[in-house]
């Protein structure tokens, strides 16, 4: 792939989360909450009430913060914008799917493993999603 | 004439050697794509366990102290910075065109606000567990510098805690070790990925190469 950016090494960078909220409490426990001077947490809870251009703008933004080596966000939540985020290809942050409590993860819609299913199939993998 | 077919002999060789060489290159590539990604599902697998273990352990937690003490209307919404980081580096930074990130976790750095702690000579080392400073083979000092660290970290993580009340559950103190243990295995998966992703896009060089 031409013009790849060069990885931006940090010795302090964040772990943002767009998940559940069990799931952000206990990372919050684990120590990885911030909160910066503009009161921009590294966290988004989605619940019922979470609509999917919030989790899209959430998305968009810790992806294209300096500050944030790993995005952790649940798989049901990433089926949610499917589509943004199969088209992320940034080396950092890396985006991780993780399973949540009512969604067990499931390797067939892992965006990192479909983009690399590819090696073993002739066929696209659109056209396995069809 | 005897000359010339030695020099194409010679030739046919070299092409030969080089071929062989490609190809265990790209075998190799293939064996470590096939590694990480073995790598990748075996710790997807062990994280979904140490998430399961950590909601379960939350959930009793909620039981013995109530719904209203564990809950996001209680998080810290003061200006604070996370306790728990990541260190980027870069493997292989002479290959700009395959760039291969290594995350690494940096637990319970304390924060600037608690200057109470000692800090030892290597600033470093307020960063480490007391697992690795042992390791470090500085046993004669050791001792008095992982108290100091440990006592670090045990504030930081009762400072998580406390966001919850000034007494918790144990069962919430079981559920921290178990995100901590999570995340872990999230830096593991982190590094499986990029090894993964690195792999595939050299393979698929290959491939447009041969072709």
């Amino acid at each position: 792939m031409a013009g790849r950016a060069q990885i931006p090494t940090s010795n302090s960078a964040l772990i943002a989360m767009i998940a559940d909220e069990d799931t952000i409490t206990g990372f919050l426990l684990a120590g990885v909450g911030n909160v910066d001077i503009r009161r921009k947490t590294n966290y988004l809870i989605v619940d019922n009430k979470t609509t999917v251009k919030q989790i899209e703008d959430t998305f968009k933004e810790f992806t294209n913060r300096d500050d944030i080596a790993i995005v952790l966000i649940s798989q049901y939540v990433a089926n949610m914008i499917r589509f943004l985020v199969d088209s992320y290809n940034k080396p950092v942050p890396a985006i991780l799917e993780i399973p949540s409590k009512d969604h067990p993860y499931d390797p067939a819609h892992d965006s990192v493993l479909s983009r690399v299913k590819y090696l073993f199939s002739t066929e696209s993998v659109a056209s396995d999603r069809r | 004439m005897a000359e010339i077919e030695s020099d194409q002999l010679q030739r046919a060789s070299l092409d030969e050697t080089k071929v062989k060489n490609e190809d265990e290159e790209e075998e190799e590539c293939i064996l470590q794509f096939l590694d990480s990604l073995d790598a990748y599902l075996t710790l997807v697998d062990s994280l979904s366990s140490s998430l399961r273990q950590g909601w379960f352990d939350l959930a009793s937690a909620r039981q013995s102290m109530g719904h209203t003490l564990i809950s996001s209307k209680l998080f810290d919404h003061k200006v604070h910075s996370a306790s728990t980081t990541i260190n980027i580096t870069e493997l292989d930074a002479d290959n700009p065109s395959d760039p291969k990130p290594q995350f690494s976790l940096s637990k319970w750095a304390t924060t600037k606000e608690n200057p109470s702690s000692e800090v030892p000579n290597n600033s470093n080392l307020r960063h480490r567990a007391p697992t690795s400073v042992l390791e470090d083979g500085e046993k004669s000092n050791g001792t008095q510098v992982s108290s100091v660290v440990s006592n670090d970290i045990q504030k930081e993580r009762s400072k998580s805690l406390t966001i919850f009340g000034g007494l918790v559950s144990p069962k919430l103190r079981t559920a921290q070790v178990s995100f901590e243990t999570a995340l872990d295995k999230i830096v593991e998966i982190a590094n499986a990925r990029s090894s993964m992703l690195s792999s595939f896009s050299q393979l698929q060089l290959n491939k447009k190469s041969s072709s």
